[in-house]
């Protein structure tokens, strides 16, 4: 801004201001002014008063001056003014303090010389300013002229003038129609280059495409936007709405003017609009879409699933790449004014902040539903993680209070969470089905419960957070009942008493509490005591697997609990080795068989015939049983034959012999040790096979 | 905050009281005088708010900023009350069987609407703050004395900026209309089709109407007859009221997304002795609203009213303005410009606390929602799930 550079056509420019003179003047100005003015302008050239003149009063200004040299004359005349009183006055200083001083400084400084060439000067720059503001020659972005740079000088030196000038004569003095004048110059480009502004914040909202990112670095004298780190950009959306750094440097200098010469609100306001437009509009380019509160309690859960994945893009997409880039490119645009861009900044985002925030609050406070959960988790998770990339960008003071509402929106979240999955509970408690699952398998319960635990555990250390947050607010709030899902940990039917014990550990031990009661009590619908053990083995089992094979929630359950439920399930294998072969084996007993050494024949007949009996019923009804673990199939299967072949093998060993061979043995000897091997193995897959067919 | 100490004492004697009879299973006695002092107090609330405001400060007036504030003032404390009678040592079975199992969650959907009518008043106050810088620039400009003619121009600039702002139709929430431009310099001869200059005022969402919601939330509402208006239906009903129309008057003051067809308020018995107030403010806002309809939707507030009053004959003084003007004309416009500095004071002091009050009530209500939940949630876990 020091001293204008002086252009080769300077000659060119003579000619010219003769031609134009006149048809402006009766074209934009009030003759009457005019005329005044060059009274005044001469008058002020009378009564001079010596000191700190520089140059003289030009005798023949008409002819001699062009506006290069006018424009000389003016800034040696404001330079001088500025060094009389001492004010600073380098165009971006604080204008009110501007104004102030200047009217303390009054006395010192009235004896202000205004210089006969200012009338021609500042004729010469309207016709300037008309020139350039056809819309043929308006500031143009992206190949900013030299005419730009010179325009912007001029409107610098018109605001100085009008500054410094009307600092020291009042409007009601008698240069009044001189300052009016110059006031009139300076709010219309003033206006023009508001105009200017907005457009140039409107029409170039581009993407910074990467070839446009090399020519950036390339012309690294200014700040580019956004650097943040994508270097091929492969991906658009990670675009922030910027500008190319020739508009970035025009912004910067029209906005400095409009401050300087007084027009901070009128800039800040066009600012303020167009930004937030366009970050509207980015926010709708990524598929946000605005959805009241009222409809996401009315929308089906399948349509609002699919608007998280949305939501959580668009906020992270503030977080980090719209609102670091705004936070930029304000501090680019403004940057020797701190509070401003901190106040532009926290005005354009604070809003979109809030509004991002009445989504989740709007999701917390839908219907819960158990497939909520994981959802609602991932929106907490946004909250937590993307928060801090935003609380840095703020002011103090907004930042405080953003962080209060993603706090509260977080919590409202959290809570809804907790009481989602404390619903568990509920729906465990309220499967009351007399039902009995045919064969004894995996009851659906405990397939849902499993998978539903499993699930969250994969969310383990947020929910661990989220159940330990919303505990301390639930103890706060007075008004509001305690959930039952606190002290949850002591309840007898919990295998981990542990005090440290987390507030989830806790409630998950008392979903499987509860999942075990229930099934407790389902085993009792099966009127086989055999079956109710399969039946447990196969729930115990199947729970067993999910916890060992996902290690988030075998973490939380812990080793002990496995243990624990590893010796349930043996002591329900040996139930059932009871119930069912424990009687088998009894037709195997020697006891009674024998009557002083000899061997009691009908007796032995009917071992064998009870012994055939059993063993068909018991192969024919545990054929159709399942158990679809293969491995507690086979361990079944191999423990069953552990006790039942040899036993029979040596019965046979024994006994056989004693009925006669043919009819008699084929009657009462249905089965070969081997037989009973395979029909063994042909229990517990489901299919009731009846041994005739087989054989 | 004067809502939070006149809850907190009330709030502790029917707490303690509550606990002394709490045995007795729904003291009736008791219960109905609770109900009396509920009703008292709305309406002595209400009646306050229904009172013109002293000489002395004008700036109480119907529908200013500052009374807006009481109003929500009234409302958070209604609520409080609200909930004290109806939850405070209750069994939650009581207030889960008929008729409160239908009329709470009918209130618990008007909570609902309720939110987003907020958000739009808050998108609305915003847009209120942008009229105010426009003001305030057309203040500063014609402070000064005399004025210049580039002040002039300066100031008639922002003021049309101001009532075009002012008049945009709110069926669009972002809006597209473009707004005067003859104030524009430059651009001679090419008068080219420019980009519209856009505004700020933004969408609930898209096809979200104020005046819909409104109506919703006013369309089941019926007072309790018979045996039920003794009972616990009655305050459900009154805080359903209340709620109503705070939300019908934060819309008739603050500009927000599509609001047509308000004028009519929703009816409130005549009979019922607590709504003596609210009814007297219906129609006094009603018939404003009526006045106002034919021209621009800028909202009955108090404040903007003002801005739009002094920026029209403003203008019109900027118009003809030519330095150094007729004395009579410029004094004339400086008594304006003292009004119009005065009434940008106001604002600037008002409309950021406004709009974090309503942030808080917003909240409250949320809140609020959810104590409700919860309790209803404890009484009728056999019934069906609600909301």
């Amino acid at each position: 801004m020091e001293k204008n550079l002086h252009q080769p056509d300077e000659n060119i420019t003579k000619p010219e201001t003769d031609e134009i003179e006149k048809p402006d003047q009766e074209d934009n100005e009030k003759k009457e002014t005019e005329e005044k003015g060059e009274e005044e302008g001469g008058g002020g050239g009378g009564e001079e008063q010596g000191e700190e003149k520089t140059t003289d009063p030009d005798p023949q200004p008409e002819i001699e001056y062009t506006l290069e040299t006018a424009s000389e004359d003016i800034d040696r005349f404001l330079s001088n003014l500025s060094s009389v009183p001492k004010q600073d006055k380098e165009g971006d200083t604080d204008d009110h303090n501007e104004e102030e001083q200047d009217k303390e400084h009054v006395p010192v400084v009235t004896g202000v010389e205004i210089p006969g060439c200012l009338e021609k000067y500042l004729d010469f720059v309207e016709e300037e300013f008309s020139k350039h503001e056809t819309p043929e020659s308006k500031l143009k972005g992206y190949q900013p002229t030299e005419d730009d740079a010179t325009y912007l000088k001029s409107v610098e030196r018109i605001s100085k003038l009008y500054s410094n000038l009307s600092g020291v004569f009042k409007l009601d003095s008698d240069k009044g129609p001189l300052i009016n004048r110059i006031g009139r110059i300076q709010q219309r480009v003033m206006s023009y280059i508001e105009d200017e502004f907005r457009n140039l914040l409107e029409d170039s909202k581009v993407v910074i495409e990467p070839d446009h990112q090399k020519q950036d670095q390339a012309s690294s004298d200014h700040c580019e936007l956004p650097q943040s780190g994508d270097q091929s950009n492969p991906n658009p959306e990670n675009d922030f709405p910027g500008y190319p750094s020739e508009v970035l440097t025009l912004l910067n200098k029209i906005a400095k003017e409009m401050i300087s010469g007084g027009f901070e609100s009128e800039c800040c306001e066009v600012y303020l609009i167009t930004r937030r437009n366009v970050i509207e509009e980015s926010l709708k380019q990524i598929g946000f879409e605005k959805i009241s509160i009222d409809e996401v309690h009315k929308m089906h859960w399948e349509s609002l699933e699919r608007e998280i994945p949305s939501w959580i893009k668009a906020f992270k997409q503030c977080a980090r790449v719209y609102f670091p880039g705004e936070r930029k490119l304000v501090e680019t645009i403004f940057p020797d004014f701190p509070s401003l861009s901190d106040s532009l900044f926290s005005n354009l985002t604070r809003g979109v902040v809030i509004q991002l925030l009445n989504f989740a609050e709007a999701v917390a406070i839908s219907k819960r539903s158990q497939e909520k959960l994981f959802k609602f988790l991932d929106i907490y998770e946004t909250l937590r993680d993307d928060l801090p990339a935003i609380d840095s960008l703020f002011p103090e003071e907004c930042a405080k209070e953003l962080r209060a509402e993603t706090t509260t929106a977080r919590c409202r979240i959290g809570e809804t969470a907790i009481c989602i999955f404390c619903d568990l509970e509920n729906s465990i408690k309220s499967d009351t089905s007399k039902t009995p699952v045919p064969g004894g398998a995996v009851h659906p319960l405990t397939r849902y419960t499993m998978n539903y635990l499993k699930l969250t555990c994969e969310y383990k250390d947020t929910v661990e957070q989220v159940f330990k947050d919303h505990s301390k607010i639930e103890r706060a709030d007075s008004t509001s009942r305690p959930r039952n899902y606190e002290g949850g940990g002591g309840d007898s039917q919990n295998y981990n008493n542990d005090e440290n014990q987390s507030p989830f550990a806790a409630q998950l031990m008392r979903v499987m509490g509860l999942l075990d009661a229930n099934l407790e009590a389902k085993s009792k619908l099966y009127k086989d005591i055999s079956l109710s053990c399969i039946f447990m083995m196969n729930n115990g089992r199947y729970m067993l697997q999910k916890i060992k094979g996902s290690a988030e929630i075998h973490q939380v359950m812990g080793d002990t609990w496995c243990r624990k439920r590893s010796s349930d399930l043996r002591n329900y294998h040996k139930n059932y080795q009871r119930e069912t072969w424990t009687k088998l084996l009894g037709c195997l007993n020697h006891e009674g068989l024998m009557v002083n050494g000899k061997v009691v024949k009908p007796v032995l007949k009917e071992r064998f015939k009870s012994f055939n009996a059993m063993f068909e019923e018991i192969h024919k009804t545990q054929g159709s049983w399942v158990v679809s673990d293969e491995q507690l199939q086979s361990e079944l299967r191999v423990s069953i034959s552990a006790v039942v072949i040899p036993a029979y093998r040596s019965f046979m060993g024994r006994f056989s012999q004693y009925l006669d061979p043919g009819r008699q043995t084929e009657k009462y000897i249905k089965f070969q040790s081997e037989d009973i091997e395979t029909y063994i193995d042909e229990l517990f897959d489901g299919n009731p096979t009846s041994m005739a067919r087989r054989r | 905050m004067p809502a939070t100490e006149y809850q907190g004492s009330f709030l502790g004697r029917i707490s303690i009281r509550r606990n002394q009879v709490i045995a007795m299973d729904g003291n009736h006695e008791q219960e109905l005088e609770d109900l009396e002092h509920f009703q008292k107090h709305v309406s002595d609330r209400f009646s306050e708010l229904l009172s013109p405001p002293p000489e002395d400060v004008p700036a109480d007036a119907l529908l200013s900023i500052s009374w807006l504030r009481k109003l929500l003032d009234v409302f958070l404390c209604c609520d409080a009350e609200f909930k004290a009678i109806l939850l405070m040592g209750r069994d939650p079975s009581q207030i889960s069987k008929p008729p409160l199992d239908r009329l709470i969650p009918e209130l618990l959907e008007r909570a609902v609407k309720a939110l987003d009518l907020c958000n739009a008043v808050t998108n609305g106050v915003e847009s209120i703050r942008h009229c105010q810088r426009l003001a305030e620039i057309a203040v500063s400009a014609l402070e000064n004395k005399p004025i210049g003619d580039g002040q002039a121009k300066r100031a008639k600039k922002a003021l049309t900026s101001l009532l075009s702002a002012m008049n945009l139709d709110d069926k669009e929430g972002t809006n597209t209309k473009t707004a005067e431009r003859s104030w524009s310099f430059g651009r001679r001869g090419a008068n080219k089709e420019r980009a519209p200059v856009r505004s700020l005022s933004y969408q609930v969402a898209k096809n979200w109407s104020a005046a819909k919601q409104i109506q919703a939330m006013a369309n089941n509402l019926v007072a309790p007859r018979g045996n039920e208006a003794n009972g616990l239906a009655s305050p459900v009903y009154i805080m359903s009221t209340v709620l109503v129309f705070v939300m019908w008057a934060l819309v008739a003051a603050v500009p927000c997304q599509e609001r047509n067809g308000l004028a009519t308020h929703f009816p409130v018995p005549k009979q019922l002795s607590w709504a003596h107030s609210m009814i007297g403010l219906q129609d006094k806002i009603g018939d404003e609203w009526k006045k106002k309809e034919k021209k621009g939707m800028a909202g009955l507030l108090e404040e903007m009213q003002k801005l739009e009053k002094l920026g029209q004959s403003l203008i019109e003084f900027t118009d003809s303005y030519q330095y150094p003007g007729e004395t009579e004309k410029v004094e004339e416009a400086a008594a304006q410009v003292a009004e119009l500095a005065e009434t940008c004071r106001r604002m600037e002091e008002g409309l950021v606390p406004l709009q974090m009050q309503i942030r808080e009530v917003f909240h409250r209500i949320v809140r609020s929602r959810a104590e409700f939940l919860d309790v209803l949630d404890q009484g009728g876990k056999s019934s069906m799930p609600l909301v």
